[in-house]
């Protein structure tokens, strides 16, 4: 999922495509801080509902490549909940109700409110996330960062360029274990190849840094070959979201 | 140093591996000392700016520069953007960048493919959209660093075709620093050629210098182009055995090849997928026999350095079987592995594993090995009274690919290995590499090389086996001389 890939036309075009990447950071975040405000479940429950089927219709996501996408966290977020269930302090309190005994484990019934709390919380997050990653070009978004939130270009194209050369760390690894095998060295980890590793993308920085100040980067105000303009669209899914949210919060009370 | 390049010119900079030709180009740019450390004394003005004094990216802004390194120059996602990167650094209207693009972009040849992700190029494709993208903002000024050495045969003509055409338009001053001097000197109105310290041996145009100063260039390790190097008088310096004083192999050096007995490395069905669907090697069969010399040759992307790979058992395949000796390499233990083959990688500063070059060829290395390995450097030119103490890093890309090779010979394997040896090796660097080589190649050590180098080729190959799209599509004997 961090490896750069290109989206299909049909996603980019779509109202959440054409959207500005930096207001669906900005819905996101606002989405996450509504979520840290309660920890009842149904707020996460609508928001990562509306996430989704917004991904599928206004996003044009296929739902398989959706599924592919939130699978990870939404594991980790089972995991996570199960144990926080399964294993938290509340489930010793004698005076707390106990809502299942299965052998030596008891479950309270605040240990299952907040194991379950946090794990749709979890799962929120994967499927706002998946959602923006599915809709967004990592060139617009860098392009949008620096002309809509006046972020430095510097750190925006430089970033964006780490995240092209992401692939590279698996190649460099790779080599640099090849090259311990070549000197009859054991294979596994050694802390030798951390330096390595670090090394090569110090290397490897320089060079993008030095390219970048070789194409006169820096030289004078920079000009934008793609625009990225406010629109009504954007007005429409600031509403949506504020709205989205403040429903989620009202009916899971 | 002292020159003068009148615009629209042509200067071709030649000089031994180490000798300050890339720094040449950066100190030009302003990059050294802006960028990178490093100290510039004298006069110098570009394009009517002295880089030291103007402001940060004013002489980049009038001039272009290429790197060898295709991977590391592009900085944005897509082709079109990329080629915009530059413009709109220097300011550019969207108008004039609307206009201007897409025109930079055909003319490199590169028509169609606007939307491609830049790391899904070719080598080649990637060093033609560089040099589009610096020169859509027609500067007045345009550096390439040894832009070819990475490109295979063709991706370099059509490179050098480009820079021809750009060369007659007149219109751009160019700066040229190459090794491949044969595409490059019919470019130069100027040349200058460095010596291993840095300081100039010659500067005037092709003629002048060819006639005044072959001698000393081939001395300090310069490629001449050819014609001049049969022809011309020979260095006074005593030549590696087996080659005439030009470092080009005399017949009787080239031991012919052992006779086929049973095969010491075998590949059957053999193939290859990084990722699952998407196989870069297919159906390789290939039986190396003791002494074989095989050259790898084949476009950049072909599976080449996949191959290479298998056999020395880096990687295991996903399809067939490789056999070395009787033996599946991928599964021998790292120590059996390392005592029977060598290997170079491609990029060898990716293989480097300590801090200084002693330590990098002492790695791992039995009490029997250590005593031959100072020898052994002395002989790449790399002697470590000079090179021990230096980190691996901080070497010239010829210089590095020694040092990889040092590490590799230092065993004695029975198998090499090489991933295009001789990228960035100035002449005497080439005929130091070759002596080396032939002398393990008489003791019967088989040798696979991945290469682009045709003389390369032409000096060790006694088979030549061609791959195209992952697969081997020629295989014949002997080499292409």
């Amino acid at each position: 999922m961090i490896v750069a890939r290109d989206l299909a036309p049909a996603q980019l075009d779509s109202i959440l495509g054409r959207t500005s990447p930096v207001l669906k950071l900005a819905v996101a975040v606002v989405w996450f801080v509504g979520l840290a405000t309660t920890i009842r479940i149904g707020p996460p429950m609508v928001l990562a509902i509306v996430a989704l089927v917004a991904g599928m219709v206004v996003g044009r996501i296929p739902p398989r490549e959706l599924a592919r996408a939130v699978t990870p966290i939404w594991l980790a977020a089972l995991g996570l909940a199960f144990f926080n269930t399964v294993f938290a302090a509340a489930n010793a309190d004698p005076s707390a109700v106990t809502v299942a005994q299965v052998g030596p484990f008891r479950i309270t019934e605040a240990a299952l409110a907040s194991g379950v709390g946090l794990g749709l919380r979890l799962i929120a997050v994967g499927a706002v996330g998946a959602v923006f990653i599915l809709t967004t070009d990592s060139t617009r978004l860098a392009d949008s960062l620096v002309q809509q939130a006046g972020l430095s270009p510097r750190f925006a194209y430089g970033a964006l360029a780490a995240y092209q050369a992401v692939p590279r760390f698996g190649e460099d690894l790779a080599t640099l274990r090849q090259a311990r095998r070549l000197r009859g060295l054991r294979g596994g980890w050694h802390p030798r190849l951390l330096v390595g590793l670090l090394v090569l993308a110090i290397r490897h920085g320089d060079r993008v840094a030095l390219a970048m100040d070789a194409r006169a980067f820096g030289s004078r105000p920079r000009t934008h070959y793609r625009e990225v303009d406010w629109g009504w669209l954007d007005l429409g899914v600031a509403v949506g979201g504020a709205v989205v949210l403040a429903v989620a919060l009202a009916l899971g009370s | 140093m002292s020159f003068e390049v009148p615009a629209g010119g042509c200067l071709l900079v030649v000089g031994p591996s180490g000798s300050g030709k890339s720094s040449l180009g950066l100190a030009l740019a302003g990059l050294i000392p802006r960028d990178l450390p490093g100290e510039v004394s004298g006069y110098l003005s570009v394009a009517g700016l002295d880089p030291r004094t103007a402001g940060p990216g004013a002489v980049a802004a009038r001039l272009g520069l290429v790197f060898q390194d295709p991977g590391s120059q592009l900085v944005m996602e897509r082709v079109e953007d990329d080629v915009a990167f530059g413009l709109e650094n220097r300011g550019w209207s969207r108008a004039e960048m609307t206009s201007r693009i897409p025109v930079a972009i055909s003319g490199a040849g590169l028509g169609g493919l606007e939307r491609r992700r830049t790391n899904r190029l070719s080598g080649g494709q990637q060093q033609r959209l560089a040099l589009a993208g610096v020169l859509a903002a027609s500067p007045s000024v345009v550096i390439l660093d040894e832009p070819t050495a990475n490109l295979d045969p063709d991706g370099a003509s059509d490179f050098f075709r480009r820079l021809a055409s750009l060369r007659s338009e007149g219109s751009t001053t160019i700066v040229l620093v190459e090794h491949r001097v044969e595409a490059a000197w019919p470019l130069a109105d100027l040349v200058l050629a460095l010596g291993p310290d840095g300081t100039p041996i010659d500067i005037g145009s092709p003629e002048d210098v060819l006639r005044r100063s072959a001698d000393r260039m081939a001395k300090a390790g310069i490629w001449l182009p050819d014609g001049r190097t049969s022809s011309g008088p020979g260095p006074s310096g005593p030549g590696p055995s087996g080659m005439d004083a030009h470092g080009t192999p005399t017949p009787s050096a080239i031991a012919p090849a052992a006779p086929p007995g049973s095969p010491v490395l075998s590949a059957a069905g053999v193939g290859f997928a990084y990722e699952r669907g998407s196989p870069v090697l297919a159906d390789v069969d290939l039986a190396i026999g003791a002494g074989e010399r095989v050259a790898l040759v084949g476009p950049n992307g072909s599976g080449k350095s996949t191959l290479g790979r298998l056999l020395v058992g880096l990687l295991r395949p996903t399809a067939g079987q490789i056999r070395s000796s009787g033996a599946d390499p991928s599964r021998l233990r790292a120590r059996d592995l390392a005592l029977r083959a060598g290997y170079v990688f491609q990029d060898p500063e990716a293989g480097f594993l300590t801090d200084t070059v002693a330590d990098e060829v002492m790695l791992g290395l039995g009490p029997v090995e250590r005593a031959a390995a100072p020898a052994l450097l002395e002989r790449l030119r790399l002697p470590l009274g000079d090179f021990g103490a230096r980190s691996p890093y901080r070497l010239s890309g010829g210089e590095a690919r020694r040092l990889s090779l040092a590490c590799a010979l230092v065993r004695q394997p029975r198998l090499l290995v090489l991933d295009e040896p001789t990228f960035g090796q100035d002449r005497l660097g080439y005929a130091g590499l070759l002596d080396i080589l032939r002398r393990r190649l008489d003791e019967g050590v088989c040798l696979v090389a991945a290469t682009h180098d045709e003389r390369f080729v032409a000096d060790i190959a006694s088979r030549i086996v061609r791959m195209d799209a992952g697969r081997i599509i020629r295989d014949v004997e002997g080499s292409a001389a």
